[in-house]
């Protein structure tokens, strides 16, 4: 745990302040940690990793004695658990990449999520039929530009351990909420998808079916004309391009992920802007305009004024006999009934 | 003339943008994401994996920009900025939601009455000079507040002591300034202090609410239950307390129904 320091500068105040808790938070920092040994594959996937998620990386090029899925009473565990807290505070950083390979686990990939400095949750991956970015022809994304993310299966929405990577995934690569972005920018697309679902494959519990494996793709996006305001994309393969086979988790604690999903309150003018509630009534035309309806209530057509004709007077049938004078002359009816009254 | 060929070669270059599946896709538009939640074709996939993956890849991202491309925009000196709406994707946050700041003892009194002043930020560092037709420090190396302390020469009023010096005086009146504001920032981090210690004390705060119980019950224990006891000064009046409603016994004649008219006798 490092100290509470009072800044001594305006500058190092400056950095401080930046680093404290935002109601809208900034992108993951993720580092990229290499364990005791890492073959060539690994050091070639987190390479490209690292050429997606730049500028938020940060690469750890040494070997690091790092075991985080250990359990946590043994000494290698816990030390791994204070190493990656103490790395997450040094560097700000909320996400680690650990490759490692082992005869157990050959091409051994670890996603870890922080929250608070703590260890939130961990998802171990077995890379396989790796391609790495520079083998494959053709133009690369920029760096700093979002990508576009793809998930295909059903299994993303119902089965826990894939729900896990897809939120893993999505707070690397993904999770930095933006108010508007330049379309024209958006280079590259990250698609993961799995194999077929196999039939015996139980959704709630741990069953001993081996999961699918996680095809993950990437490609640029070339939009082409298509007569309208929406262009039709077309694909071309990026890399990397990798297969991933699902080993070890851990859950998060529940307590630590109760706190860790707590949204700031939406604020008065998010609210009038249609925030929080569905907007109704509103939509978007094919020029990009919004388009709204409103409800004008019902017209009241009693007191609409038709043309005027002297039969169809109020007062013509009432007051014709005795007081004529009086009444003839006037043309409003109300100003004869006062007149009357007076009178 | 005939342009149907030309219409047609046309209509061939052009693609269409409509995506088509059996469950429409779940856009999250926020988050740039788009979730397929169709099942995976079992004879595509083992056929060829790599089409497989490239047509799938591509139906998701023309979704994904279908929406993208029709919601509203804002034009910038780039281009025109599509407008995001707040994310669907529930994501872990990576630090806790910052504290609230309680609020120092003129926002207090600036809010309950209305005002609205000027923030600090909003405050400007420099202000406006305008002898010297240019803008200067409001505090710090030759500021707009030390201006009389520093000038070369002052006016005295007629009526001063032989020993009024009007330098010490404008400095003086400075420091006194600036010893009330640190006084005053003193006081208002001794209170935020103290209601953020009231707040973080569980003990405190379950013998509060158990004292408060005991006095609800013993309020509401007399034969009136409550309702005609001697009240102190300044007691509150008790809140959720209703007196029950006696049970009347049902009368053998139904009662007569209201009809609407009044009854003729």
């Amino acid at each position: 745990m490092l100290r509470t320091v009072k800044p001594k500068n305006a500058r190092s105040k400056r950095a401080m302040e930046a680093r404290q808790p935002k109601e809208v938070e900034d992108a993951r920092i993720a580092i990229f940690v290499k364990g005791t040994k890492t073959g060539e594959v690994l050091n070639g996937v987190m390479k490209d990793m690292m050429a997606l998620k730049r500028p938020d990386a940060i690469s750890f090029s040494k070997k690091n004695v790092i075991h985080p899925l250990d359990a946590q009473n043994t000494a290698s565990g816990s030390s791994s658990m204070s190493s990656l807290e103490f790395w997450s505070s040094k560097n700000d950083a909320s996400m680690f990449v650990i490759g490692q390979t082992s005869k157990k686990r050959p091409n051994d990939l670890t996603f870890v999520r922080m929250f608070d400095g703590k260890v939130l949750d961990i998802v171990e991956a077995g890379v396989e039929n790796y391609v790495s970015m520079e083998s494959v022809p053709g133009s690369k994304s920029t760096p700093g530009h979002k990508p576009l993310m793809h998930f295909a299966s059903e299994l993303f929405d119902t089965h826990p351990r894939f729900i896990q990577l897809k939120s893993m995934l999505m707070s690397l690569f993904n999770g930095e909420a933006v108010e508007s972005i330049y379309l024209k920018g958006l280079e590259h697309v990250i698609s993961v998808s799995l194999a077929p679902t196999p039939a015996t494959l139980n959704t709630t519990t741990e069953s001993t079916t081996p999961l699918p494996k996680v095809h993950i793709r990437t490609y640029t996006t070339r939009l082409l004309a298509s007569g309208s305001r929406i262009p039709r994309v077309e694909l071309t393969p990026m890399g990397p391009s990798m297969d991933l086979v699902l080993r070890r988790h851990i859950n998060p604690d529940p307590e630590l992920l109760k706190q860790a999903m707590r949204r700031p309150k939406l604020k008065k003018t998010d609210v009038e802007k249609g925030l929080g509630k569905k907007r109704k009534n509103l939509d978007v035309d094919e020029m990009g305009d919004l388009r709204g309806r409103v409800h004008v209530g019902k017209q009241d057509l009693s007191r609409l004024q038709t043309r005027k004709m002297k039969g169809l007077k109020a007062g013509a049938f009432e007051d014709g006999g005795d007081d004529g004078a009086g009444d003839s002359g006037s043309d409003d009816d109300e100003a004869s009934n006062k007149k009357r009254k007076l009178s | 003339m005939d342009v149907s060929n030309i219409l047609a070669d046309h209509a061939e270059k052009i693609k269409p943008t409509e995506v088509e599946t059996e469950n429409p896709l779940d856009v999250d538009a926020g988050f740039l994401t788009v979730t397929d939640p169709n099942l995976i074709d079992v004879e595509s996939y083992e056929s060829s994996l790599e089409t497989h993956l490239f047509s799938l890849a591509r139906t998701g991202t023309q979704a994904l920009l279908n929406s993208l491309f029709s919601l509203p925009t804002t034009s910038s000196p780039d281009g025109p900025l599509a407008q995001l709406p707040a994310p669907t994707t529930q994501l872990p946050r990576t630090k806790p939601l910052p504290k609230i700041k309680p609020l120092t003892k003129w926002e207090q009194f600036a809010k309950a009455k209305g005002i609205q002043g000027k923030s600090k930020e909003k405050r400007e560092k420099k202000v406006w000079d305008e002898e010297r037709q240019e803008w200067i420090n409001r505090w710090g190396k030759d500021a707009k507040n030390k201006q009389v302390e520093e000038q070369w020469i002052t006016e005295v009023p007629m009526n001063a002591d032989i020993d009024f010096d009007p330098r010490k005086a404008a400095r003086d009146e400075r420091k006194a300034r600036v010893t009330k504001n640190q006084k005053q920032h003193e006081a208002n981090a001794a209170r935020a202090q103290k209601t953020g210690s009231s707040a973080s004390n569980p003990e405190r705060e379950a013998h509060k609410k158990d004292l408060e119980r005991t006095l609800a019950m013993s309020r509401t224990s007399t034969a009136s239950m409550g309702k005609f006891d001697r009240k102190l000064e300044g007691e509150k009046k008790m809140k959720g307390i209703k007196r029950k409603v006696r049970f009347v016994f049902p009368s053998f004649y139904p009662e007569p129904k209201f009809n609407g008219y009044p009854r003729t006798v």
